[in-house]
């Protein structure tokens, strides 16, 4: 026997005496929609939360945010399948081995930036365009092509809520999305190296006046950011599928969340995220799937021509 | 002018450097002419080895690759008593029609290959078509499967996996007879892009005769989420939902239906299935999954190269570690027809423009019988120079494996109908 689908109501018809059947299937879908797009949009702010960080205090647009979300969709993989752990197990695993990766990274990428050369912020979008396409081809070459998925225990996994199915996985990934912002919200304005950042951010010469090592801090920057998008990755290989080609997807929805968020926004990137999950599964839902595309285009053309700096106004 | 203490000079370096590129720059043609005098035939192979395609690509090269290692290990392909190698070159299409155009262009052009063996998609394999009736070299897909490829009645390509519109609407039809108590509704959703698509419609365009009824038609952009979709068509509740694309999107389905605990009696899909990347990717959630084939180890066909269907899949397996899948058979049958079709022309390598012209026409009269099975080529029709020969079958992944269950005098364990609940 099929198990009950998600759609008709475990409401007692008799409790709405003045509605129909097909009134109360209406409006379970309408619930279940909603829920499934706050849920995309946390999964979408997973991996675009950090994304904001690395523009707001180095000012470069990293195209190689993909190559990390793959990479930590990979270790997770890994260490089910090689050591016969819960895919969870790899989530500060990432966090330390890509946030040293990153580290080491991050000097490069200040140096770039920081460059004498004509145009510097298109040199540093140029080398993380050529860090992305290095980890794509690496991972292509050492580890093949074949699609591979992270095994957690919250796989498949879901409990009902009256009409609704809620997927675990998703929740897990939207719990950590929050978790995410709310931690960085502690760190950037609770802390003295989350000020630190902040002036940075907001003028680095006067910050480099102040005492702040600057390209110290680009480093830790960028380690962080890394880390955190590769924790990421091991929720979505949870929840799609991992292989090296599927890292541009993610790059793009970064780039549509940094968009509508407005650039160097972390808070605007929760934000924009639940935005374009919801606007997804309602297009999705009520007007046909290949129109979603469409949809999300529209309304980052339309928050470009009415707010350049994002729906919160607060982009950079 | 920088030196270091052994006096080293950077006017020195970067002139011995240019000295060394120009040598090698002059150099080039000699051993491109060296490579050339020797006799053999050039084959070109285009297909995705990057790209979202990826997989799929390396699935074609392995089977083209696979032909090209058995026929050279025999001494390559006999003309006239004499065999001569085939020399087999690479261009990658980057899972991107036009790109594969160009790379087309370059094999033929530059490579001056033979004959091309053709893209591992049906939206690359349409855009090659062309390049080939310009060149006027014939080109043999192993793996396209789309309608459209065929609707162009294009005269250099040749293909050998019957066109989906014949195998999903059929396989709909003998789903819907095995199942018990019978079917009655269908979803179907196809993903947007070429082949997929088409995939899609196929099994759309089945749906009557299968006595089903359609609740939903739904078309999903490649790399949108899946929740919404599923979560629709479960308020729906259908028998039988039917997906037309390729693996990864194939294994997004599975996993998105069970994160929302979700599942009709029925899943039945068209490619990727077979893949036996699909179930190690999905593990027991894979379990349940139909899909159609054209070929698979058990069929009772044989010849000469690779012997028995069973023998190929055995040698393939001892290759590349992974059971073959249909395409990845198709592409090493499209060796097979080459090699007939340089026996009949009865030329000699090295071909001239000419003898690719009359190549081409070798090939439009073939008629063999192979370890995939009949292979012969429309001559007219919506299928011009399509395959249409073998029959498909359903299979089910059962226990892992890829077994067939349809139609009843093809199967090897029943059909499961309806599926359980998920584990």
């Amino acid at each position: 026997m099929p198990s009950r689908p998600c759609g008709l109501a475990a409401v007692k018809i008799s409790a709405f005496p003045f509605s129909s059947r097909r009134t109360v299937a209406a409006l379970d879908l309408f619930l279940q929609t909603l829920l499934n797009g706050l849920l995309i949009g946390g999964v979408i702010a997973t991996f675009t939360i950090a994304f904001q960080l690395t523009f707001g205090v180095l000012h470069v647009i990293d195209f190689a945010v993909g190559g990390w979300v793959v990479l930590g969709g990979y270790l997770g993989y890994f260490m089910a399948a090689g050591l016969g752990v819960d895919g969870f197990l790899a989530i500060p695993v990432a966090f330390v081995l890509f946030g040293i990766l990153g580290y080491l990274i991050g000097p490069i990428l200040y140096n770039v930036r920081n460059s004498r050369t004509a145009r510097p912020e298109l040199m540093a979008l140029a080398l993380t365009f050529g860090l992305f396409t290095l980890l794509r081809g690496g991972m292509l070459t050492f580890w093949g092509f074949n699609t591979h998925s992270v095994p957690t225990a919250l796989s498949g996994e879901s409990f009902t809520v009256g009409p609704v199915t809620v997927p675990l996985i998703r929740v897990a990934a939207a719990v950590f999305a929050i978790a995410i912002a709310g931690g960085l919200f502690l760190f950037l304005y609770r802390t003295r190296y989350g000020l630190a950042i902040r002036a940075t951010a907001e003028n680095r010469h006067n910050a480099a006046l102040m005492g702040v090592n600057i390209r110290r801090l680009s480093a830790n920057v960028y380690g962080l950011y890394a880390g955190i998008t590769a924790m990421a990755g091991v929720l979505m290989g949870s929840i799609y599928s991992v292989n090296p080609e599927v890292g541009l997807r993610y790059t793009l929805f970064a780039f549509f969340v940094a968009v509508l968020a407005g650039l160097g926004s972390v808070g605007g990137a929760l934000v924009a995220a639940l935005m374009l999950g919801v606007i997804e599964a309602f297009v999705s839902t009520y007007v046909g799937s290949s129109y979603s595309l469409l949809a999300i285009f529209t309304t980052l053309f339309l928050v470009l021509l009415i707010s350049p700096k994002g729906i919160l106004r607060r982009g950079l | 002018m920088s030196t270091n203490d052994k006096g080293f000079s950077r006017r020195k370096f970067l002139g011995g450097s240019a000295v060394a590129l120009t040598a090698g720059t002059l150099g080039m043609p000699f051993v491109r002419t060296a490579r050339a005098q020797a006799a053999t035939f050039k084959a070109g192979v285009i297909t995705s080895l990057s790209g979202d395609n990826i997989l799929g690509g390396n699935l074609t090269k392995r089977g083209y690759d696979l032909w090209a290692d058995a026929i050279n290990a025999k001494g390559g392909v006999e003309v006239g008593g004499d065999r001569f190698k085939v020399d087999m070159s690479y261009g990658d299409d980057q899972s991107n029609p036009a790109t594969g155009a160009d790379a087309a262009e370059r094999l033929i052009v530059q490579n001056e290959v033979d004959v091309l063996f053709g893209p591992y998609t049906s939206g690359s394999t349409i855009a090659v078509q062309p390049i080939c009736q310009k060149y006027q070299v014939p080109m043999i897909s192993g793996s396209a499967e789309s309608p459209n490829v065929w609707k162009a009645k294009p005269e250099f390509n040749f293909g050998i996996i019957p066109s989906v519109d014949t195998t999903s609407g059929m396989s709909l039809a003998v789903l819907a007879k095995l199942s018990n108590p019978a079917a009655k509704t269908i979803a179907v959703i196809g993903v947007n892009e070429p082949f997929s698509k088409e995939t899609g419609e196929g099994f759309r365009d089945g749906v009557k005769a299968a006595g089903l009824e359609m609740v939903a038609y739904e078309l999903v952009p490649p790399e949108g989420d899946l929740t919404p979709v599923i979560s629709k068509i479960a308020a729906l509740n259908p028998d039988v939902i039917a997906v037309g694309g390729h693996e990864e999107p194939l294994i997004n389905v599975v996993k998105t239906c069970k994160s929302l605990n979700y599942r009709p009696k029925a899943l039945i899909m068209h490619y990727g299935v077979t893949n036996p990347a699909f179930a190690q990717a999905l593990g027991a959630d894979a379990d349940g999954t139909t899909g159609v084939a054209v070929w698979l180890p058990t069929v009772p066909y044989k010849d000469d190269l690779f012997g028995t269907a069973k023998e190929f899949a055995e040698m393939a397996q001892k290759k590349s570690g992974q059971e073959p899948d249909y395409t990845e058979a198709g592409c090493a049958a499209s060796g097979l027809v080459l090699g007939d079709a340089l026996k009949r022309l009865g030329k000699k390598p090295a071909l001239k423009p000419e003898d690719r012209v009359a190549l081409k026409d070798a090939i439009a009269e073939t008629d063999i019988h192979t370890f995939y099975g009949p292979i012969k080529f429309e001559k007219e029709g919506p299928h011009y120079h399509d395959n249409t020969q073998p029959v498909p079958v359903l299979i089910q992944i059962q226990g892992g494996k890829t077994i067939a269950v349809g139609p009843k005098e093809a199967a090897a364990a029943p059909f499961i109908y309806p599926l359980p609940a998920w584990k």
